[in-house]
C-alpha cells in the first residue's frame, strides 16, 4: 500500500491526516484488487476456451472481436445479465442470497496481501502467508450455504465433496509452504519475494529437491483448493449437473464462475510469490516487478489450463486417497527435508 | 511400499505423458474449417438440393411419381400437341434428398446441385419454382422441336448428367457450389 499512499500524499500535500492517508490508499487498493479479481473472470473465461480448443484440435471462440474471439467474455456477461434469476421455491432463501458472496470475499479478502510489486500490496501484513490461508478457508463455508440452501440433494452433495475436498487439500497446501517460512524466517509476503533476489538460482524452488517436490506439491494442491482440473469432482458437469451451483442462474451463477477464475489466479499468485520469486526477474536487476509477477502467475495459470484439460477426473476415493495417504506424507517428508538441508548447508540460525 | 511408490511414479509419468500428447495437440492446425469463410470441397457427387433445368424438362411427370414423399408439384395444362408445363415446384420442406428423382429422369433435367446451405427465415420460401409461369414449357415433342427446346430422341447425346457438378465454381466464394441452376428461389 505504500505506492498508493505516497500517491496519495503527493496529492492531496498536508491535505489528508495519516489515518486520512491510510483510509484512501487502503480503499483505492481494495478497489483495485477487485477489479483486478473481475478482469482475471474476463481473461481467463476467453483464455481457457481458446487453449481447451486448441488442445482439442479447434479453434475455440473466433468470431465476437476482430481476433480470435477476444470479446467472447464480454458477450457472456451480457448474456449472465439477462437471465432469470430464479430462487428454488422451498430454498433458504436468506444463505441461498449469501452463498455467493461469501465465496467472493473470501476470495477478495486472500488478495490483500499478494506482493504485486514493492510496495505495492495492499496490506503488509508480518502473518501474510498464514492470513491468506486463513481467509481462503471461508469459501469453504460459503461452498456448503450454497449446498443446502439450494434445497437439491444433489448439490448438498456436490457441497458436501467440495467442502471435505477444500478442507482436507488446505493441510498439504500450507505444509507445502513451511519449508519456504523455514528458509526466510518471515511469513510476511515481501520478506519471502526478497529473499528470492539474485536471479532464477535464488528462487525458492530451486533451493533444493526438497522444495522443488514442496512447489509441485503446492501446486497440485491448489488445483484441489480451487476445484479445478482433475479435481473438480464438486462441479462435475456430467454427473451433478453443476454441483452446489446447479440452482443458481444469472448474476448469482456470474458470481461463482468470477470466484472460481479469481481463485485460479489467487493461488497462482501465491505460487509466484513463494516459490517462483514474485516480482524478481529470471536475471539481472529488478524491471518492470509487476510485469514480471503477473507473467509468471499467468504461465502457472495456463499450467493449471493444461492439466485440466489433459487428465481424467479423480473419483472422490481417490481424491481423498491422493491427499491423506500421499500428499500430506510427502509433505512432512519435505519440511523434514528442507530442515535438514538447512542444518547442513549451515544456512539454520 | 513398493507399490505405493509405483502408484506415486505412474502417477506422475502418465500425466507427463498426456501433457506431451496435448501439448502436442495445440501446436498442429485445428481441424476446424471456419464455415462461412472457408468451405469444403465437394465431391461430384454431393447430393445437394435438387434443381430442374427447365430447357431439358418435358413435363414427364415421372419425378413427381417417384417421389416418397410427393414434395415436387407439376402443373400442366392443355392436352395432346399443346400440352404446356407452367409450374414445377420442389418443396423442400418435404424432400428427404433420396435422388429418386434424379435417378428417373429421363433428359437429366432434375439433378443434384453442390448447394447446401440454404437456411431461410421462412417456411414458404422455401418452395423452390422453377418454371416462369408466364413462359410454360411444351411437353410434347413436335411442339418442343418447333420451339428449340431439347428432345432427347434427336439430341445427339444426352446432357452430361454430372454436368452441375463439373460447373465452374464462383470465384468470389471461396469454395461455394454454383447458384441454383436455371432456376428461382421464389416464394409460392
Amino acid at each position: 500500500m505504500q505506492v498508493m499512499t505516497d500517491l496519495f500524499a503527493r496529492v492531496f500535500g498536508d491535505g489528508l491526516s495519516p489515518l486520512g492517508l491510510l483510509i484512501a490508499g487502503g480503499l483505492t487498493m481494495a478497489l483495485i484488487m477487485a477489479l483486478v479479481m473481475a478482469s482475471c473472470a474476463i481473461v481467463f473465461t476467453w483464455a481457457e476456451r481458446k487453449v481447451a480448443g486448441f488442445i482439442q484440435s479447434r479453434y475455440g471462440p473466433m468470431r465476437v472481436g476482430r481476433w480470435h474471439g477476444v470479446l467472447q467474455p464480454v458477450a457472456d456477461m451480457v448474456k449472465i445479465l439477462g437471465k432469470e434469476d430464479i430462487v428454488p421455491q422451498d430454498a433458504d432463501k436468506p444463505l441461498f442470497l449469501l452463498a455467493p458472496f461469501v465465496i467472493f470475499v473470501g476470495s477478495l479478502m486472500a488478495w490483500a496481501a499478494i506482493p504485486f510489486a514493492p510496495g505495492f500490496i495492499a496490506a503488509d501484513l508480518d502473518l501474510g502467508l498464514f492470513y491468506i490461508f486463513a481467509v481462503s478457508s471461508a469459501a469453504t463455508i460459503g461452498i456448503l450455504m450454497a449446498g443446502w440452501a439450494s434445497n437439491n440433494k444433489w448439490s448438498l452433495y456436490g457441497a458436501a465433496r467440495g467442502a471435505a475436498q477444500a478442507v482436507s487439500y488446505e493441510i498439504p497446501l500450507a505444509l507445502a509452504c513451511i519449508p519456504v517460512v523455514m528458509i526466510t524466517g518471515s511469513l510476511n509476503m515481501n520478506d519471502i519475494v526478497i529473499a528470492q533476489q539474485g536471479g532464477i538460482w535464488r528462487w525458492h524452488f530451486l533451493h533444493d529437491p526438497f522444495l522443488f517436490v514442496a512447489f509441485l506439491l503446492y501446486f497440485v494442491a491448489s488445483i484441489a483448493e480451487v476445484n479445478r482440473g482433475p479435481f473438480d469432482l464438486p462441479e462435475t458437469e456430467s454427473e451433478l449437473v453443476a454441483g452446489y451451483h446447479t440452482e443458481y442462474t444469472g448474476m448469482r451463477f456470474a458470481f461463482f464462475f468470477l470466484a472460481e477464475y479469481a481463485n485460479l489466479f489467487l493461488v497462482s499468485c501465491i505460487a509466484t510469490a513463494v516459490f517462483l520469486g514474485g516480482w524478481q526477474p529470471l536475471f539481472g536487476p529488478v524491471f518492470l516487478p509487476g510485469l514480471v509477477f503477473v507473467i509468471k502467475a499467468v504461465l502457472l495459470v495456463l499450467l493449471q489450463m493444461w492439466l485440466r484439460w489433459t487428465l481424467p477426473r479423480l473419483r472422490v476415493d481417490q481424491l481423498m486417497h491422493v491427499c491423506w495417504k500421499v500428499m500430506v506424507p510427502l509433505a512432512l517428508v519435505c519440511v523434514l527435508g528442507a530442515g535438514i538441508w538447512m542444518l547442513a548447508t549451515g544456512q539454520a540460525g | 511400499m513398493t507399490q505405493y511408490l509405483r502408484g506415486i511414479y505412474d502417477a506422475v509419468a502418465s500425466a507427463l505423458k498426456g501433457m506431451r500428447i496435448t501439448a502436442k495437440h495445440v501446436v498442429r492446425k485445428p481441424v476446424t474449417l471456419q464455415y462461412p469463410d472457408e468451405r469444403w470441397v465437394l465431391p461430384a457427387r454431393f447430393k445437394g438440393f435438387i434443381i430442374n433445368d427447365t430447357n431439358l424438362c418435358d413435363g414427364c411427370l415421372r419425378c413427381a411419381k417417384v417421389c416418397p414423399v410427393d414434395c415436387i408439384y407439376i402443373e400442366t395444362m392443355g392436352k395432346g400437341k399443346d400440352r404446356f408445363m407452367h409450374r414445377y415446384a420442389v418443396d423442400y420442406n418435404k424432400c428427404i434428398w433420396c435422388g429418386l428423382c434424379t435417378e428417373e429422369c429421363p433428359t437429366f433435367a432434375c439433378q443434384h446441385s453442390l448447394d447446401y446451405d440454404h437456411a431461410l427465415y421462412d417456411r414458404r420460401r422455401l418452395v423452390y419454382e422453377f418454371v416462369d409461369p408466364k413462359r410454360p414449357v411444351p411437353c410434347h415433342k413436335e411442339r418442343r422441336l418447333q420451339m428449340g427446346y431439347f428432345v432427347e430422341q434427336v439430341a445427339a447425346a444426352p446432357p452430361d448428367p454430372d454436368r452441375i457438378a463439373k460447373a465452374p465454381r464462383r470465384a468470389d466464394l471461396p469454395e461455394a457450389a454454383p447458384g441454383a441452376g436455371g432456376g428461382e428461389g421464389g416464394g409460392a
